[in-house]
């Protein structure tokens, strides 16, 4: 019962050392060369013009988890349902990649991957913006709610709003 | 709202350590840490009549992977080390050893591999001894080795939302400390249910050294099921 007293009490003092949620660039820890726009960053000015390309990709290892393939599976339904004319004209591209092929590596390291992911890559007016969409991992039960939802954040690059 | 709704609005809640119990919630839950936390709760349940052993064997289990989460938050963190470097590494050579290694471990407790590191007769032995039979020193490596045993889906949890939630709130600490906890929860929980029911069960039938013999064994089969497990996602 001590035992227990005493981790209890451990317990305590770390939740209460509550910790504040500061805004952070991710390129400043990764040493990565292009800008990165961290998902909370409020950019909702309308720039639909000066998008010239978004790149969706989804990473995996060679061993993939059912979550992993799933992920990457409803990225690309999402794409080819709702975007196939930007598919054609080259404005969208989806692309599969497998981070443990030596000819990969050079993009898992363009985009800082740290294993199964989905990747947006922006290129507007110039720049270039990368962000992982971690959210899609909590909707691979429901396509429906995944199809909409990437459908929505995609609608949003396109517009120019990077928010 | 559904579960998923639920654990997606608080794994990413504003408050950094809401959001890192519910993604270490996620992570218990996922399949990787989900058969080694059935393993270490056959671990804890290896002297299911001691109540007082096995919730101090659940906790330092959990303790053990509050470690490794720690130290590799630590070096991303504070030292600047490479997400991509780290989780590259741990998730090529993490799983490919906790397979073989759970394999000997279970051969080791069914007695079918005999070791004998332990015969010293200096302090450090005895105590290294003292606390091997215990189970204590076991639990706390068996949750570090655990927690280094990155799959695909616990990767993408661990470092593609609890390390960039760390990296924002500029702690190594407190952050993974949280996401460890909630991932050793289940074995905690269970330690609690195992010492309050089948410990009074076993007293009850009055046959507390017959549960505690079986207990080992089907511990033992249980750790070389899982590596078995483990080694075939290999293939």
């Amino acid at each position: 019962m001590k035992w227990f007293i005493f981790f209890g009490v451990i317990f305590i003092i770390i939740i209460t050392g509550c910790t504040k949620n500061t805004e952070f660039s991710e390129d400043c820890v990764e040493g990565v060369t292009c800008n990165v726009l961290d998902v909370n960053q409020s950019f909702s000015v309308d720039r639909s013009s000066d998008v010239e390309k978004i790149e969706v990709i989804h990473f995996h290892g060679t061993n993939q988890c059912f979550s992993c393939r799933t992920v990457g599976a409803f990225a690309e339904k999402t794409v080819n349902t709702y975007y196939t004319g930007l598919l054609d004209s080259g404005k969208m591209t989806f692309a599969s990649i497998n981070t443990e092929l030596p000819e990969n590596k050079d993009l898992a390291i363009k985009y800082g991957v740290s294993g199964s992911s989905l990747w947006i890559g922006t290129y507007i007016n110039g720049e270039f913006h990368k962000e992982e969409n971690v959210n899609v991992w909590y909707k691979v039960n429901d396509e429906d709610d995944y199809l909409l939802y990437l459908k929505g954040v995609l609608d949003k690059r396109l517009a120019g709003d990077l928010s | 709202m559904g579960l998923m709704a639920f654990m997606e609005i608080m794994g990413t809640s504003n408050i950094a350590i809401v959001a890192a119990f519910f993604i270490g919630l996620m992570t218990a839950l996922s399949p990787c840490p989900l058969a080694t936390n059935i393993t270490a709760i056959a671990y804890t349940s290896k002297r299911i009549h001691n109540s007082k052993h096995t919730l101090i064997v659940g906790f330092l289990y959990t303790f053990g992977r509050m470690f490794s989460y720690t130290l590799i938050a630590s070096l991303i963190v504070w030292f600047g080390l490479s997400t991509q470097t780290i989780s590259f590494f741990l998730q090529k050579y993490g799983e490919r050893l906790l397979g073989p290694l759970l394999l000997i471990i279970g051969m080791f407790m069914l007695g079918f591999i005999k070791l004998s590191f332990f015969k010293g007769s200096s302090g450090l032995n005895k105590l290294k001894e003292k606390l091997a039979k215990r189970g204590y020193l076991g639990s706390f490596l068996l949750g570090v080795v655990f927690a280094l045993a990155f799959c695909p889906f616990s990767a993408v949890l661990f470092f593609g939302m609890l390390i960039p939630l760390a990296l924002r709130a500029g702690d190594a600490l407190i952050v993974p400390s949280v996401f460890a906890f909630a991932t050793g929860l289940p074995v905690i929980i269970f330690s609690f249910i195992l010492v309050y029911g089948v410990s009074k069960l076993s007293s009850i039938l009055n046959k507390v050294q017959l549960f505690d013999k079986w207990m080992r064994r089907i511990v033992g089969v249980i750790f070389i099921l899982i590596g078995i497990y483990y080694i075939s996602l290999l293939f």
